[in-house]
């Protein structure tokens, strides 16, 4: 209860404009929030974001970075029948890092060939939510906990979400790694974390909530400009400011309130920056990343340093026509994803600004003709002028239906852990070492905590 | 003649406002033609008008004058029966006789319509919910250029609400829309040479959302234990390949090929060619006999799922919760799944007496009362919307409710989720007290930043721009009708009453009133007391939660 009369009491002081951006934060501020997290001070200093593109519904990534040649092709083919892309197609890659193995991309991903060539993007082979490492072995005879409810949709994403460890508490890894960078945003009354796709259990920490926006920014309120609008604003804000009886209603109105309070603040900093030159995909993606672009413009207005953006791109449960579905989800993401690198650099952020993928799942490298289901392991991608691009990490998979890394019909154990692939996105961030267990407790079960791909 | 003084015991019943009256003759007129009332008032007249409006906030699309003056009249039972015996408003002949050139647009209007004006209410919530259970969504690639197609799914639902549990699984089973939407329709079994196996997208979510769940329950919905203190899972990966092997072999209606079959909206049939008839493992490991065909032992698996123990739970809470609480007791549940497992006829998963135990079960009359911190839930937005037009009587100058995307205001739309999760889980918990305290609140996954404004403002449009009167309405806006509270508003207590009695089941909190007194004190206009004070009322909490 306390803390939620501390977070209305705030709101309301920050609607007023009375909080003030200072380059430190001072105790008074720092005392606002219940949880005094430490923070990296070597971190400190500069502006860093993370941006979660979210592949909903299990991106069958074993299409996108695909076998060229040799035995991985044969296997490839033999296992993925009619969904298999043709030799011939795929577009190559050279990375840094060579392991005798020919592995390129699909045709429909050449700007993921672009960026990974200009060493702006990296591929992590097969991550998969694991309490602690697994054999096939050990899948097989129960010895080693299995992840719970694998392949199931709304299961895999809470635990990718939640991390591995702990899918009971309500929080989400981003939100509590944003707990720990909150004292570098100054006592601004943005959430660092910054939805626009929605709610996501990713963003919720401890002590930050996310925020939502749609790709044109905030929602302002209607009719409350003018003599009568300023009455009716006034009224509005009276309604909600009242000492709710039930706790529902207390939450609702927190919610309008915060956003009422936050609205003009953020529109007004949109309104100021210069337009962006780049130009942007008109797809669902291509408008929420350029919104994201367009707040990492305003980030020295706003004075904060660290904020974690989440998008999401529907479609990839492809059970059916997936020959069709796939290429098409792949080209759009491309697009957009080339579009926000040039971004970045126009705003001169790319340093800053790191992108990587999620997704809950891989899919079966057997099909039913039509589509595939749900698997476990699959590939993501980190992008961004900080990663250390052109290279894949980790060890991608024997295709070989049950061969040593498939637990059934072509459903890939994974080998790194969404722990260490978090791990290390935080890392860079800014959470401290000494912290990353507190954000991941299971961390200290995998032999990496940092994979080194940023 | 007025029905009010013997529908409502006087010592209970606070004055109403003759104005609002309603008669059973005008009913009688304007609704039966001369064939007189069917139905004769019965004994459980609700104790008081609030107890009435707070009903009718469950088992409508909120109270308006004729489902206030019916329920009045009819008491509980007989105007549940009644509402479970009008034919169903439906979607998909309107939708083409709207011509071949027809959208999701159109769809969601005949939705609005049907929601705000239909008279068969408790069976058009009773869809929506079903919908919110089985979903299907027009955001799928294969049905977003259908809404036919959903119109049909839709309707199925409308006309099933109140059948057996059993034979709605079947119809949602075989409808091609779910044979579209989980992949289904033309699943075939396994072809070993090519590695391919059946596609287990259905035999998943048909257990997972549709019928039992993740978790073995007891009757009261919460997990069974077993003797370490786990929770006991209902099913393994190996149960659902088992019935993915069942689901296989279903094609379009009327098909005479494999692949080549013409689109049509009747249930789908099956092709033998293309059935598993191995043996195959199913839910509580039961192993379906080889050699059976497709029909049989589809309606072999439906009779076992629907025979499950956990349904009744897993199910009759949801119930619970998109129409009463989000947070029943377990009591509560238990009580809604006896009345699932037996209707007092012997019949199983009897939705029609399903949906009456969870709406005149005692804590939905008196949990406010006993447990007035954890009761209620919020509002789906799109209700929020239906009480406001339903209050105002609102209605376009051309007579459509054309309202295509209120996903933009509140979040969702008719058979418009993201996916088969549909727009909330119902164990979903926002971030801060909620969580703190350990309430569930789904809807609330719909309410952030951007909705949060967005909806004040759709009320906004619905209150102080749109009101029959004012100058230059566009044809398709939808006008409310201020002229009965604005005849009040010279006299702000009574206005201050009006909008509590149709807004709020007499509930206003002094705080609340207070707001609209002072804001009476600037504006002294009636209409634009009226309106303003509507959109206040609507834009609070009090509002929002239903309790």
């Amino acid at each position: 209860m306390s803390r939620h009369l501390d977070r209305r009491a705030f709101l309301r002081s920050a609607a007023k404009g009375a909080f003030a951006v200072t380059a430190v934060p001072t105790l008074g501020q720092l005392s606002q929030w219940t949880e005094l997290a430490a923070f990296n001070p070597a971190a400190a200093g500069t502006y860093k974001a993370l941006v979660c593109l979210y592949l909903s519904g299990g991106h069958d990534s074993f299409n996108m970075l695909v076998p060229r040649s040799g035995a991985d092709y044969t296997a490839y083919a033999a296992t993925r029948d009619v969904l298999a892309v043709p030799s011939a197609s795929v577009l190559p890659l050279t990375p840094i890092t060579s392991t005798g193995r020919d592995f390129g991309l699909h045709p429909s991903a050449s700007a993921l060939q672009t960026l990974f060539a200009a060493g702006k993007l990296a591929f992590v082979a097969n991550v998969g939510t694991l309490v602690r490492p697994i054999t096939k072995a050990q899948y097989q005879s129960g010895s080693v906990q299995k992840p719970k409810n694998l392949f199931s949709h709304s299961d895999q994403t809470n635990l990718w979400n939640a991390q591995s460890a702990l899918p009971t508490l309500p929080h989400g890894w981003a939100g509590r790694m944003a707990d720990f960078v909150l004292p570098l945003n100054n006592g601004h009354p943005l959430s660092p974390a910054i939805t626009l796709a929605g709610s996501t259990r990713l963003l919720r920490g401890q002590t930050v909530a996310p925020y939502a926006m749609t790709t044109s920014g905030t929602v302002t309120l209607s009719g409350t400009t003018g003599t009568d609008g300023a009455r009716r604003l006034a009224a509005l804000q009276s309604v909600l400011a009242q000492g709710h009886a039930h706790p529902m209603e207390r939450a609702f109105a927190d919610v309008r309130e915060e956003a009422i309070a936050l609205d003009g603040q953020i529109r007004n900093a949109l309104t100021a920056a210069p337009a962006l030159a780049t130009v942007f995909p008109d797809t669902s993606l291509g408008r929420q990343l350029r919104m994201v672009a367009r707040m990492i413009g305003i980030r020295g207005t706003l004075g904060v340093q660290r904020q974690v953006f989440f998008v999401r791109l529907d479609g990839f449960d492809t059970h059916d026509n997936q020959i069709t579905y796939l290429p098409t989800l792949l080209a759009a993401m491309g697009a957009a994803l080339a579009a926000f690198q040039a971004a970045m650099v126009e705003l001169a952020a790319e340093p800053d600004v790191t992108l990587f993928s999620m997704s809950e799942f891989g899919r079966t490298l057997t099909t039913n003709g039509r589509g595939t289901d749900h698997g476990w392991g699959g590939v993501q991608f980190v992008q961004g002028g900080a990663v250390n691009g052109r290279d894949i990490y980790g060890t991608m998979p024997n295709y070989t239906l049950d061969g040593p890394d498939d637990v059934g019909s072509g459903r890939i154990l994974p080998t790194i852990a969404v722990d260490q692939y978090a791990a290390t996105l935080a890392t860079w961030f800014g959470v401290a070492p000494g912290d990353l267990a507190t954000v991941f407790p299971r961390l200290s079960q995998f032999s990496s905590s940092n994979l080194g791909f940023v | 003649m007025s029905n009010r003084g013997h529908t409502i015991s006087s010592s209970r019943r606070p004055a109403i406002a003759t104005s609002i009256a309603f008669t059973a003759s005008l009913w009688l007129t304007a609704c039966s033609g001369g064939g007189g009332d069917p139905y004769t008032p019965g004994t459980d007249l609700p104790a008081s008008e609030q107890e009435a409006m707070r009903f009718l906030q469950r088992a409508t699309f909120g109270p308006d004058e004729a489902s206030f003056d019916r329920l009045s009249y009819l008491g509980y039972t007989t105007f549940l029966q009644e509402q479970r015996e009008l034919p169903p408003s439906l979607q998909e002949g309107r939708l083409l006789s709207l011509g071949t050139d027809v959208g999701q647009s159109d769809r969601q209007e005949i939705w609005w319509r049907n929601a705000v004006r239909g008279r068969d209410q408790l069976r058009q919530r009773m869809a929506f919910a079903l919908s919110q259970i089985f979903v299907v969504s027009d955001r799928h690639d294969g049905l977003d250029g259908d809404p036919v197609m959903l119109a049909s799914y839709y309707d199925m639902l409308s006309r099933h609400a109140f059948s057996t549990y059993r034979e709605l699984l079947e119809q949602v089973t075989l409808h091609p829309a779910m044979g579209i939407y989980l992949s289904m329709l033309r699943n075939r079994k396994p072809d070993p040479t090519r590695n391919i196996r059946p596609d287990e997208n259905y035999a998943r979510e048909i257990m997972q959302l549709f019928s039992i769940g993740l978790l073995e329950l007891e009757q009261n919905g919460t997990p069974r234990l077993d003797t370490l203190g786990q929770e006991i899972p209902t099913y393994t990966q190996a149960e659902i390949e088992g019935l993915a092997h069942v689901f296989t072999g279903w094609n379009y209606a009327g098909a005479t090929g494999w692949s080549g079959a013409t689109p049509n909206r009747r249930p789908m049939e099956p092709n033998e060619n293309y059935h598993d008839r191995n043996a195959k493992l199913i839910v509580g490991a039961y192993l379906c006999p080889s050699g059976v065909d497709a029909e049989s032992e589809l309606a072999f698996v439906l009779d076992r799922l629907a025979a499950h123990p956990n349904v009744a739970p897993f199910l009759g809470k949801q119930l619970i919760q998109r129409f009463v609480t989000s947070n029943p007791s377990a009591a509560y549940v238990a009580r809604v799944s006896a009345v699932w497992r037996d209707d007092g006829n012997g019949v199983r998963g009897n939705l029609g007496a399903v949906l009456q135990a969870v709406l005149t079960d005692a804590e939905a009359f008196d949990g406010h009362v006993q447990s007035p911190q954890t009761f209620g839930k919020l509002k789906e937005g799109v209700l929020m919307q239906t009480a406001i037009w339903r209050a105002f009587a609102a209605r376009a100058n051309n007579g459509f409710y054309g309202y295509s995307n209120p996903e933009t205001s509140y979040g969702q739309a008719a058979l418009r989720a993201d996916s088969v999760f549909n727009f909330y889980r119902p164990d979903h918990r926002p971030q801060g007290e909620l969580t703190t305290l350990a309430l569930d609140a789904p809807e609330f996954q719909l309410l952030d930043q951007n909705t949060a404004i967005a909806s004040v403002n759709q009320l906004y449009r619905s209150t102080i721009v749109n009101w029959r009167g004012r100058s230059t309405p566009a044809a398709g806006d939808v006008l409310v009708d201020v002229t009965e509270p604005m005849a009040l508003a010279t006299d702000p207590e009574a206005l201050i009453q009006w909008l509590d009695r149709w807004l709020l089941a007499s509930a206003m909190p002094s705080g609340l009133a207070q707001v609209l007194r002072t804001h009476m004190t600037q504006v002294t206009d009636p209409r634009r007391r009226v309106t303003e004070c509507a959109w206040l009322v609507a834009a609070s909490p009090q509002f929002a939660v239903q309790k």
